[in-house]
């Protein structure tokens, strides 16, 4: 297998910067750096979201009064999760409430399907509470009425993500505290009946409804209002919103570090220590040489980026209980591989015009600084003075003179992923359509690209 | 020669010229030209800062020429280096490495662009190695090897390929009087097996035991490009030799009697007599003896100094003239 002669050169070459920049020691300190950022802050700003997000309860007690064989009343909770799968073993205490203080009557382990039952005499209020974990709920059980042939507990939540509260979750125990055959029906139309231990949930549609639970011809008949969705705030804070924060905060600056940190010195080290001659003077194109370096150092970098990522996102999951939108999360890892793409070409123009190691130094961090800090700071200065009195043109301008700036470029892109409710939290929405920010980059990568080959080719040697 | 077979020259060099930067930058070549015969060991000859390292870098490619031509076994440089490259082993001057590889690793990593098979390629590499005398340091890391062991890993290198050209820049710098016998030892061999040998030097008893043949440059010009039997013999044949003569109570008129002799050009006093010029191929030393005793000087020596290579050499990088 030969490759074509003016890529000669470009797989030794790119197996080599690809094994010795894995093993180099800056690269194991920028994964440690990297992970710190990406994972740690998916974890410290995913724990404070999900805490200050919408949530709903992990258990439920459903409770009901009942009535023994020789009258006596007897307390039962059924405990579930919120979508109505029992959680057998859940501890379950009773307290009657009858008395002050409140006396403790027993604690029981809920049974393989998630019933407790505790027959109180005739006492007449219990207070029951469940626990799995560090989960905690608790509800009553009153005896002050007769209790009828059938007893229903309902409750109404945003169960799915639409976060609309029209889930109607109803369940159903007979006089004696034990599931019987129940149907359930919403505005005179049979929907379904409860499963084998009383558990049945109904999707409500908006505004008033009516639910009937029939058992053996009996009719019990409950109103129930489902309200429009909130109007939705400003952005939505949950999993989608960190990766965003972590895609368009935290990696627009970390990785393009990473991607200098590997690639500054990446030919000025050859011409340092005197190996560049050696590597001229054997079989290979400049063009399949350079190509070499951009596809070795990039892998070198964009492995342990998409490892750290990976992780972040893993991380985020965890501490959310809810994944990230697939399509942000995957396009997420692109761009980080689109940024890191951007950066290398940019390094291997100056490494090729550095002499010394310390010019080398310079021109990595006067590459990060002037594409990072420099140019969105003049961009701003300029659309301010530019159009002092409209804040939409500012934005309009600094989005289109970012399109010279490959951190600006992978920011709109990632805005352009994010999902719709977002989309907006983070100065992003374009003003620019995906085709023309996609282009920007095209043209910067191949761009950049190709001045790297042009310099190389003529400036490598002197 | 005649009617010989004329082996084609491995390199052919024609006006090259090499300025640095810029316009107006260093000229470090100023119209180079010479050729090297198949089969020779060519030595390039010349002071520090003369151009043999610009010279060899763009021999090996490496570097362009800003004018001029160079050919290598037929092919230019710059329209065809790939055809170039395959043919070269290249040492240069400096020699560097990968401080974290073995010498092994860097063996295999240079086999890979010659198209070498990796278990072949593994085989020769730990071969060469044990050839050039460091097989038992071939899996250290090279920033544990001595400069001496450095040499023989780019000695190595240079051969992977089987290169029909070596081109070596300086590649005794460096190296004690051992290593130097050893590398004159490994040149001679392997130019034994058929390849030609260009190296550079700013020593010529270097090149002196070494080379036919010599291309002496001095500020990016050549100055003299021949075999050394010829360079020698050109040296015998038109050159003044000087008679150094140790004498004591050596008169002014002593002096006017010895330069009044035919075929001397010259005489002047020394710390311990006179050193008398005399046109080559005249044998004048006993008139100069007789004319000295009858002006009263007490000869003690009388010695005839021929000219040296090495003579030549510093007048002719020195800007003088034969
Ligand atoms: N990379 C370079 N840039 C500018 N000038 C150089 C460079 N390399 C060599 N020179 C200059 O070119 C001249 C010849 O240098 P060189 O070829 O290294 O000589 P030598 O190898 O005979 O000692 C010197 O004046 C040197 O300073
Ligand atoms: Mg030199």
């Amino acid at each position: 297998m030969k490759a074509p002669a003016f890529l000669r050169g470009l797989v030794p070459v790119g197996w080599h910067e690809f094994y010795v920049n894995l093993r180099s020691v800056r690269m194991l300190i920028m994964i440690i750096v990297l992970a710190l950022i990406m994972v740690g802050g998916a974890y410290g700003i995913g724990r404070g979201s999900s805490a200050g997000g919408p949530s709903i309860a992990p258990l439920v007690a459903w409770v009901h009064p009942a009535i023994g064989t020789s009258g006596e009343h007897i307390a039962v909770a059924w405990v579930s999760d919120p979508f109505g799968v029992p959680l057998p073993g859940a501890t379950v205490s009773f307290t009657d409430l009858s008395v002050q203080p409140p006396a403790p009557l027993g604690t029981t382990s809920a049974d393989a399907d998630g019933f407790a039952r505790l027959a109180v005499g005739n006492r007449s209020s219990i207070g029951i509470t469940v626990r799995t974990g560090n989960a905690e709920s608790g509800s009553g059980v009153f005896f002050d009425r007769p209790v009828e042939n059938f007893t229903v507990e309902t409750r109404q939540e945003a169960l799915d993500t639409d976060s609309v509260p029209n889930d109607l979750g109803v369940h159903v125990l007979g006089r004696a505290g034990v599931p019987v055959a129940a149907r359930l029906w919403l505005n005179d139309t049979y929907v379904k009946d409860v499963d084998s231990r009383g558990y049945g949930r109904l999707e409500l549609p908006l505004g008033p409804s009516n639910v009937t639970i029939e058992v053996a011809g009996e009719n019990q008949t409950r109103a129930v209002f489902t309200s429009k969705p909130l109007p939705s705030p400003f952005f939505t804070i949950g999993p989608d919103f960190v990766l965003l924060i972590m895609a368009a905060g935290f990696a627009t600056f970390v990785i393009p570090i990473f991607a200098v940190v590997v690639t500054f010195d990446a030919i000025s080290k050859e011409r340092v220590q005197g190996t560049l001659d050696l590597l001229l003077s054997r079989p290979a194109s400049r063009v399949g040489t350079l190509l070499g370096k951009f596809l070795g150092t990039f892998a070198a970098v964009a492995l342990p980026v998409t490892l750290v990522n990976l992780a972040g996102i893993a991380v985020l999951t965890a501490v959310s209980g809810k994944g990230p939108t697939g399509s942000f999360a995957l396009a997420f890892l692109g761009l980080s591989l689109l940024l890191i793409a951007f950066y290398i070409p940019l390094q291997l123009i100056f490494s090729t015009l550095a002499k010394t190691s310390g010019t080398a130094i310079l021109f990595g961090f006067l590459v990060w600084l002037a594409f990072n800090i420099l140019y969105p700071v003049i961009t701003f200065v300029l659309s301010s003075v530019l159009f002092p009195n409209s804040f939409q043109a500012q934005f309009q301008f600094s989005q289109v003179v970012g399109l010279g700036n490959p951190s600006s470029i992978y920011t709109q892109l990632v805005t352009f992923a994010a999902p719709e409710a977002i989309r907006f939290s983070f100065g992003g929405g374009s003003t620019l359509s995906l085709t023309a920010v996609a282009s920007a980059a095209l043209v910067w990568f191949v761009g950049m690209l190709a001045l790297a080959m042009w310099t190389f080719q003529r400036k490598a040697a002197e | 020669m005649d009617g010989h077979f004329v082996p084609p020259d491995v390199i052919e060099v024609e006006g090259l010229v090499k300025v640095y930067g810029r316009k107006g930058g260093t000229r470090a070549l100023n119209g180079v030209s010479f050729s090297v015969p198949k089969g020779d060991i060519f030595g390039f000859l010349g002071p520090n800062g003369a151009g043999k390292t610009t010279t060899i870098r763009i021999l090996s490619t490496v570097l362009a020429p800003t004018g001029g031509t160079v050919r290598i076994a037929g092919h230019d440089v710059h329209e065809d280096p790939m055809a170039v490259k395959e043919r070269i082993g290249v040492m240069p001057d400096e020699v560097s490495f990968y401080p974290t590889l073995t010498g092994l690793a860097h063996l295999q990593y240079y086999a890979s662009f010659h198209g070498i098979p990796r278990a072949a390629a593994k085989r020769r590499a730990i071969d060469l190695l044990g050839q050039v005398g460091i097989g038992d340091v071939a899996r250290k890391k090279v920033k544990t090897y001595s400069h001496g062991m450095k040499k023989r890993l780019a000695l190595a290198q240079s051969l992977l390929h089987d290169p029909e050209l070596l081109i070596m820049d300086e590649p005794a710098s460096g190296l004690d009087p051992q290593g130097m016998r050893y590398f004159r030892d490994l040149i001679r061999f392997l130019n034994g097996k058929g390849k030609t040998v260009f190296l550079s030097s700013h020593l010529l008893s270097e090149v002196e035991q070494l080379c036919e043949h010599v291309g002496i440059i001095d500020r990016g010009r050549i100055v003299a490009a021949d075999s050394i039997a010829n360079l020698s013999s050109k040296m015998s044949a038109g050159a003044p030799i000087i008679l150094r003569v140790t004498a004591e109570g050596i008169t002014d008129e002593a002096i006017a009697s010895v330069t009044s002799i035919s075929g001397v050009t010259g005489a002047t006093r020394t710390a311990n007599g006179l050193d008398v010029t005399v046109q080559s191929g005249t044998d004048v030393g006993p008139d100069v003896s007789k004319a000295l005793v009858l002006a009263g000087a007490r000869l003690k020596e009388l010695k005839t100094s021929e000219r040296s290579l090495e003579d030549l050499f510093f007048a002719l990088t020195k800007g003088g003239r034969v």
